[in-house]
């Protein structure tokens, strides 16, 4: 018996401790996931990176430098904890763990595979959204809460950014629990057995794509932290263990946004020969390496022109997409 | 709306260096920049008072880290003018050569700062820092040293190039044209750039000719002055080039202006091997008693990478009564206030990278 039928009996029992304990190991196993693929694909991340640059990266700690992350996250540990005079206190050390909470938990909520899953939700891709828009609220609270006037721009371009991409989202996303009838995830990647939804509606894609990009923060669109202009946006009064914080946050909205788009469009789980959780996993590590290739070549937007992209272009791209999606397939 | 004004620098990512901006912001747009400088000041003109002429030789580098034997040059040339020493034919052909390689070297290092300073994650940075250290290289050939040269000796120079040189630079400016083609792909066709460069940070003619502007400042806001056409020095009459002179005075054109004379500077560099005599280059050996002063007062200026590099040096028998420096950083500094208005607080820093500053220079 494999460890995730296992988890499934578990979770699916009808007596609620071994349906409780069921889903404290499957958090576990989640947890260790989301540590594993951070720590691995900052590694990876910063070996790509330096290649396309002439670089070799990281190379001292460990063989091909794959222990240099750990000896990073020790340093920053080790650092002490610093709150600025202005900053609000409690906002500014709870906030952090809060947002990083938040995500961890929308990665629970996806399932890695008919079996592998914390709960078949009817109304999952919803509560999913939802989670997913505290998100920039919490980068928000955080940017004022820090009484830094870098901070403070930051805090104000993440409002705008969320005006700007988030509805073309969450149209995109509508269009697709529409059209399959459902809104649970399941129900969503059994309607891509034939065909992944990325070539049935290829506008939907792009559009999400995008607007996931400037959900993850990822350049083009990373103008909430800004490094040359904002020193390091919300970040910029964090003190170093909150930073190893929001590094593993980091990674951990790349995976979830590489999940994201492997479920919603690229036929999730669905794939020949290998297990169902590594078809998935392995979707999303193609993402997050497509996403970090941006990354390495593209330079920053400015936010107001984010804003006109976002409603001269994605937004009528999206509507574009349900109206061609209901005429075709309805 | 309430005008909040913000401390950028000394310590910040992209201030090229320790200078501290104070901008004044109503919502996003600049109201005002005031730049703060002399955190780098360390008192070069009067430290040069102390020591004999071809002593403060070494020191003259450093004002200009970017493009240390643009400075050095210019100081001996000042000396050897105030001397009446004629630099003979060859030695002229060699400083120009070695002087556009370091051109070439410096406008390397800010293309690839300008993406940097866009926000891009060090790609083109890195690329530009790899090409200009091809050339760097190729200076250490000719000079023994990497940054700090100290080569240039009163009417001529320390080493001569050694022999297979010019073959070696031949390969490095072919290798370099098909690199400058990569970075066309990769910087000019990308939509974003174009985005956050056209029409940014625009300084009209009349206004860069009021405030004394020189270099890609003023030559993109479509005023031809370029020293080495101008008011030629050593052997740029014979050879030949076009300086680069574009419309429109945004950040766009800076850029252009800046990739154009690496492709003028190829140009030049060729053009030089070519025509280049034999004989000696070699120069004075250094002394401490120089030779007698034939000027007194002397005015040399230069197109050094960032634009009008100008020495003015009162003499005594031994060592400068005065010298003073107009650094051509510290005039376009100046500029910025101009430029910057009326953009995005997020433009400032690509604005400010525009004017290549080197706060050395600024400083002095």
């Amino acid at each position: 018996m494999s460890i995730d039928s296992i988890i499934e009996n578990a979770i699916n029992s009808h007596s609620l401790a071994v349906s409780l304990a069921g889903l404290i190991a499957y958090g576990i196993v989640i947890a260790i996931l989301i540590f594993a693929f951070s720590y691995f694909f900052g590694w990876f991340e910063r070996k790509l990176i330096a290649k396309s640059q002439y670089r070799h990266g990281p190379t001292y700690v460990g063989k091909y430098g794959i222990l240099q992350n750990f000896a990073d996250l020790v340093k920053l540990l080790a650092k002490e904890i610093i709150i600025p005079e202005n900053a609000n206190k409690v906002l500014i050390s709870l906030a952090p763990v809060v947002l990083v909470a938040l995500n961890v938990f929308i990665i629970f909520l996806i399932p890695f595979s008919p079996a592998l899953q914390a709960s078949n939700l009817g109304l999952g891709l919803l509560l999913i959204f939802v989670v997913l828009g505290f998100t920039p609220i919490i980068l928000f609270i955080i940017g004022f809460a820090s009484g830094n006037k870098f901070s403070d721009i930051s805090a104000q371009r993440s409002v705008l950014m969320l005006i700007s991409y988030e509805l073309p989202m969450i149209i995109v996303v509508a269009t697709l629990a529409l059209f399959t009838g459902s809104y649970s995830i399941n129900g969503i990647i059994a309607a891509q057995a034939r065909l992944p939804f990325a070539i049935l509606m290829p506008i939907g894609f792009f559009v999400f794509f995008v607007a996931m990009l400037a959900e993850l923060e990822r350049p083009p669109f990373d103008t909430r932290e800004a490094d040359s202009e904002l020193i390091a946006g919300w970040l910029t009064d964090l003190s170093a263990p909150y930073y190893a914080l929001a590094l593993l946050l980091d990674y951990t909205r790349m995976l979830l946004g590489g999940l994201l788009i492997s479920i919603l469009f690229l036929g999730g789980w669905d794939g020949p020969f290998l297990p169902a959780p590594l078809w998935l996993l392995i979707k999303a590590f193609l993402v997050a390496v497509f996403i970090t290739i941006i990354r390495i070549t593209t330079m920053r937007m400015r936010v107001d022109k984010i804003l006109k992209f976002g409603w001269i272009w994605l937004m009528p791209l999206a509507l574009l997409n349900m109206v061609i999606t209901f005429f075709l397939f309805l | 709306m309430a005008i909040t004004k913000i401390n950028v620098g000394p310590i910040h990512p992209s201030t090229h260096g320790v200078l501290r901006l104070v901008v004044h912001l109503d919502g996003d747009t600049i109201v005002k920049v005031e730049p703060h400088i002399g955190f780098l000041h360390r008192g070069v003109e009067k430290l040069v008072e102390t020591r004999m002429y071809m002593q403060s030789h070494p020191y003259m580098e450093k004002i200009d880290y970017m493009a240390p034997m643009s400075v050095d040059e210019l100081y001996v040339a000042t000396v050897e003018k105030a001397m009446g020493i004629e630099v003979n034919e060859r030695a002229q052909y060699v400083r120009v050569v070695l002087l556009e390689l370091q051109r070439i070297a410096s406008h390397l290092f800010w293309v690839g700062s300008i993406c940097n300073d866009l926000g891009q994650l060090f790609t083109t940075f890195m690329w530009g820092f790899r090409d200009r250290d091809m050339a760097l290289r190729l200076l250490e050939v000719a000079t023994g040293q990497r940054m700090f040269y100290v080569n240039m000796r009163l009417g001529g120079l320390a080493r001569d190039i050694p022999e297979g040189f010019a073959e070696e630079v031949i390969e490095f400016l072919d290798y370099l044209e098909k690199r400058l083609k990569d970075y066309e792909k990769f910087i000019e066709k990308n939509p974003i750039f174009i985005q956050r460069m056209k029409g940014i940070g625009r300084l009209s003619r009349s206004e860069a000719l009021d405030l004394g502007v020189t270099g890609q400042v003023l030559r993109t806001s479509g005023v031809s002055y370029d020293v080495r056409k101008n008011n030629p020095y050593y052997v740029y009459e014979k050879l030949n080039f076009n300086p680069v002179v574009l419309t429109g005075g945004d950040n766009l054109a800076r850029y252009k202006a800046r990739v154009l004379e690496i492709k003028e500077s190829i140009r030049l560099i060729r053009n030089a091997l070519g025509n280049m005599p034999e004989g000696s280059a070699l120069g004075m050996p250094v002394k401490l008693v120089s030779p007698p002063l034939k000027n007194r007062m002397v005015t040399v200026s230069r197109e050094n990478p960032r634009g009008e590099e100008m020495m003015y040096m009162v003499g005594d028998p031994q060592k400068p009564y005065r010298l003073s420096i107009r650094a051509p950083t510290f005039i376009n500094l100046s500029a910025l206030d101009y430029m910057a208005r009326e953009n995005r607080f997020a433009d400032l820093f690509s604005i400010m990278g525009t004017l290549d500053l080197v706060m050395a220079d600024v400083d002095r």
